[in-house]
Formats: C-alpha cells, sequence, structure tokens
C-alpha cells in the first residue's frame, strides 16, 4: 500500500476541480475514466497527476459514452471507479448513468455544470439539474448532491464514494464551473481522522467461488421480456430507494425559525441567499434561508416544514426554473406564495438577492 | 462593513492578468483572509479578453462573481469596453495611459479614474517582463488590501526557484511591485 494522499489535515487554497481531485484520492478511488470537457478538465488533469504517486489508474477513453460505460465496468470488475463530465458530456453519460441506475450499481460522477442549451458557455449555470436528478430514460433513481464550494466539492465527493456503494444507486456530486476554476481555502484531510468511513467496493461479476454453490449467483439484468417483469424490477428499484432516501437526504437552515420570506437556493447560489440573509437581518427583515443539499432524493418533509411556516418564499437559481420544478413537486399541497428569480446560465450576487427580496416587504 | 476589495482586472491574454490574481489573492490568504480569485474564460483558445475577478475579505465570501468592483484595472482598448460595467460611485478605474481611443469609452460614474504609464515603464524603466508585476503592485496601492512585504513574500513563494538561479529578477520584481504602487498614489 503507497503512503496516504494526505495526512491527518490541512488547510489549503485550491479550485474545486483540484479539490474533487484530492477527495477522490483521499476516498480511495482506483481509478478515472474520463473525456476532456471544460469546465471539468482539471480533475483528469490533477488526477492524471497525482494517480500515479498513489498507485491509482486513469484511462482516458474515446468519448464520454465511453467514459460512463468503462467506469461501470471498473464498477462491476471491484474496482473504485469514477468519472467527471459538464454540459454535452453530461448528456452522453445518461446512458449508462441509467443502466447503472437498472442494475443498481454504485457509480460517482462529478458534473460541473456549464451554459445550456448545446455548446453554449463553459462557465457557469444551474441548468443540469434535470439531467443531474431525472437523465435518461430512467425514473431518477440517483443520489445528486447540489455543492456551494470547495469545501463541501471534497466533503460531498468522500461521501458520494461512501454512500454509492452503501446503498448502490448512481452518485452525482452537481457542481459548477465556477467552483470548478475559483480559488479559495479549504480543509482536505485524511477520512480517517475525521472518522469518516467508506464502505469498501466489491466486485460484482466475476467473484470467487461457484456461483450456486459457494454463492448466490450474480444476475445483473438491465434487460426484460415482459412488461409485467419490467414493472416488479422497478418496483423494486423504487422500494429500495424509498428505504435509502431517508438516510442520505440532507438539506441546511439559515434563520428559517421566524422568517417570514424564505429563500429558496441551491449550490453556488445558496451562498448569494446566505450572504442576503445576513445584510437583510442586519436591516431588521425577517428572512431566512433553506437550501437543499441532495436534489435526490429531494428533502420533501424539511422544506414543507419551512415553507407552511412562512409568508411567502423566494426562490432563486441560474436556469430557467429547472430547481423550481423540484421545488414545486415538493410542495404541492402548500399553499405559501412563491416568486421566482431565474437566470440562466448567469451568476446570482449578494446584492441582487437582496433587491430582489426588499420587494417583497 | 467587512474589511476587504472586489477586484476586477482584465487585460489581453498574456498580459499575465490571470496570474497576478493568482498571486494576489494567496497572499491575501496567506496573511488569515478570506480570499476567492476566479478566472472569467470563454471557448476561444486565445485571443479573447481575459478577465480576473478577485474578493479579498474578513468575513466569509459570497458569490464569486460581482457586480460592482471597488477597482477596475483595464489593460487593453477591449479590456476597458468590457470592464466598464463594473464601474459604481465607488469604483476606482486604473487603465493603461498607453492605450489610445478609449477616452469616450471611460467610465462616467467612477469616483475615480486613474490613467498609469505601466507598459512604458515596463518598457523604457523595467522589463516587460515585469509589467505584471507592476499592475499587481498598482491593485495593491489603490487598495491596500494587504501589505507590499506580503506581496514580495508572494511573489517569492511564487518565483523563489528564477530568484535563486538569478538574483537580480528578484531585485526587477520587487521594483515593479514598487513602482506599480507609486503609480497608483497622489
Amino acid at each position: 500500500m503507497a503512503q496516504k494522499p494526505i495526512e491527518g489535515e490541512k488547510k489549503v487554497f485550491m479550485t474545486g476541480n483540484e479539490a474533487v481531485a484530492w477527495a477522490a484520492l483521499a476516498a480511495g478511488a482506483d481509478i478515472m475514466y474520463g473525456y476532456p470537457i471544460t469546465p471539468q478538465n482539471e480533475i483528469m488533469h490533477y488526477w492524471t497527476r497525482l494517480a500515479p504517486k498513489y498507485g491509482r489508474k486513469f484511462l482516458q477513453t474515446e468519448d464520454e459514452i465511453s467514459a460512463g460505460f468503462t467506469a461501470v465496468g471498473g464498477v462491476l470488475a471491484g474496482r473504485r471507479a469514477f468519472t467527471a463530465t459538464a454540459g454535452p458530456g453530461n448528456i452522453l453519460m445518461q446512458e449508462s448513468m441509467c443502466m447503472a441506475e437498472m442494475m443498481r450499481l454504485p457509480t460517482v460522477l462529478v458534473v460541473t455544470q456549464r451554459g445550456g442549451p448545446s455548446t453554449a458557455t463553459v462557465i457557469y449555470s444551474q441548468q443540469e439539474v434535470t439531467m443531474t436528478c431525472y437523465g435518461g430514460n430512467g425514473e431518477g433513481f440517483r443520489i445528486v448532491y447540489s455543492t456551494a464550494g470547495q469545501q463541501d466539492l471534497f466533503d460531498y465527493t468522500l461521501k458520494a464514494f461512501d454512500v454509492a456503494w452503501k446503498y448502490r444507486f448512481p452518485t452525482f456530486v452537481l457542481g459548477d464551473g465556477y467552483q470548478a476554476k475559483m480559488r479559495e481555502p479549504l480543509v482536505i484531510y485524511d477520512p480517517e481522522v475525521r472518522g469518516v468511513t467508506i464502505t469498501p467496493s466489491e466486485p460484482y461479476m466475476a467473484k470467487s467461488g461457484k456461483p450456486g454453490v459457494d454463492r448466490p449467483p450474480t444476475h445483473l439484468r438491465n434487460t426484460y421480456n415482459m412488461e409485467e417483469e419490467l414493472l416488479a424490477a422497478v418496483n423494486e428499484l423504487a422500494n429500495a430507494y424509498a428505504q435509502m432516501a431517508p438516510q442520505v437526504v440532507e438539506s441546511q437552515e439559515f434563520e428559517t425559525e421566524d422568517a417570514e420570506v424564505v429563500i429558496l437556493a441551491h449550490g453556488v447560489v445558496s451562498r448569494a441567499a446566505q450572504g442576503a440573509v445576513k445584510v437583510l437581518r442586519s436591516q431588521g427583515y425577517r428572512v431566512g434561508h433553506f437550501r437543499p443539499i441532495t436534489l435526490r432524493p429531494f428533502p420533501d418533509e424539511a422544506i414543507k416544514r419551512v415553507a407552511e411556516k412562512s409568508r411567502r418564499l423566494f426562490l432563486v437559481e441560474s436556469s430557467q426554473a429547472q430547481f423550481r420544478k423540484l421545488v414545486t413537486d415538493s410542495l404541492y399541497g402548500v399553499s405559501t406564495p412563491l416568486t421566482s428569480y431565474l437566470k440562466p446560465g448567469e451568476g446570482i450576487t449578494v446584492d441582487e438577492v437582496v433587491a430582489e427580496v426588499k420587494k417583497l416587504f | 462593513m467587512a474589511k476587504g476589495a472586489k477586484i476586477a482586472i482584465a487585460g489581453e491574454g498574456g498580459q499575465g492578468v490571470q496570474s497576478v490574481a493568482g498571486i494576489l489573492s494567496e497572499a491575501a490568504y496567506d496573511e488569515g483572509f478570506e480570499a476567492l480569485y476566479i478566472p472569467n474564460f470563454g471557448v476561444e483558445q486565445r485571443g479573447g479578453v481575459s478577465v480576473a475577478y478577485v474578493q479579498i475579505s474578513d468575513e466569509p465570501i459570497g458569490s464569486p462573481k460581482f457586480k460592482i468592483a471597488d477597482i477596475v484595472v483595464a489593460l487593453s482598448d477591449r479590456a476597458v469596453h468590457r470592464t466598464k460595467k463594473y464601474v459604481g460611485p465607488n469604483t476606482v478605474f486604473v487603465y493603461d495611459a498607453d492605450i489610445k481611443g478609449v477616452d469616450g469609452a471611460l467610465p462616467k460614474n467612477a469616483a475615480k479614474v486613474l490613467a498609469i504609464p505601466a507598459i512604458r515603464v515596463a518598457k523604457e524603466e523595467l522589463h516587460p517582463r515585469v509589467f505584471n508585476v507592476i499592475i499587481m503592485g498598482a491593485v495593491i496601492g489603490a487598495t491596500k488590501v494587504v501589505d507590499i512585504d506580503v506581496a514580495k513574500k508572494a511573489l517569492t513563494k511564487k518565483f523563489g526557484y528564477k530568484f535563486e538561479q538569478d538574483p537580480s529578477l528578484r531585485d526587477l520584481n520587487y521594483k515593479a511591485l514598487e513602482r506599480g504602487y507609486e503609480l497608483v498614489q497622489g
């Protein structure tokens, strides 16, 4: 065993892409399969620079379809494999991620959202929410963490490697181009020193022993002959997902207790919301902020509790209502009025949120 | 009010805008400040306007980008056009005195508009290679967000191996930093 990538813990000043590479190393990832796309590239670059020092591997494939499927193949063989992509690459990886969904395979995919539709910008957006949560011809049996900065990227990449293998659902770390490219301080650490455990990986195919004699036979299917068979299989997935959800779901609240207006935001936009709460509170406005950390499973109970006791909800996102769809679906039956501020593909600042929220008083 | 600054630096690719921003933000971080630096990048491989956004604060930093900067530095005509939207009534707008034909494009709403001969000083007094270090000195001089000695330490951290090979480079860089600092005074 080579030395540990991170001894103890240390404070660093780095980009999100670098933080993801370190987290994957610290989580014991064996191999990254990848194909270049901005703003994800440096995850690959840092990984290829660091991985050989710790006996880890990298394979650049011919495209993202292949990167997704080779990652699934690595997982089947028992490797802690992962990949990362953005935008059009995320589209191409949906097929393999759907296969993982159907076969209950753990995968870790880090997404650095860029602008869309199509090539659009390489800078930033929150326009890959629907695709990451519900992409492909699937039912969204996935775990999606929406991160808000470098510390989150490190913490939740570690966590993704744990929950993916623990619950066997495709797991996504949903970042964005801002987080990918910006530099800010964070603490990176050896998971052991923080008591963070990571579920070990195991081969799902070609296990040792004689199938049916020494061990139950492995039977992973993504093809069915009868519609009744499929219904039963999908129901089974849905049940397993529902059982897993309460163990995984995460959200954060900021001054929601007595808030008249609650700002709903996820990912990096949550930082603008947190800043706005601070400013508005200092000026006497009773404003709070609710941030889902998992977009799948969505924190239905927590958001309902907050929504029901506030006078108005203010939703802000860098997309044309992809996050709002998750929210309104979750809040069906709650009558609190909701105002939205939608900026597809553009960043949102504290000042803007402050100005918009003031209009509601 | 939090202590710190929002800084936008823009220029042509190759003018060293991003490395100035990187060194400056890391210097502030080393001094115990919260710091966030993000480059702007388009799909072009070369030939675009390069913009760097730096925020330094004694409080956690919200959004990575901002609408209005405390200081804007524009190092080419295209950069002037591109960055004047970051100017508000409290903004100091610094541009290079050798940029021609931008008088009409200069922001009218800035607290102060300052033309500095950085390109000329680099070429005639020092060395074109330290142009961006002059700019770094100017940013520090205009914001006072970190001490000039801290900036020297950061330069040494970044270029220490080069300084060791050729000690005259250390003097050249320090000189450039100091000259930049002076250019925005008075």
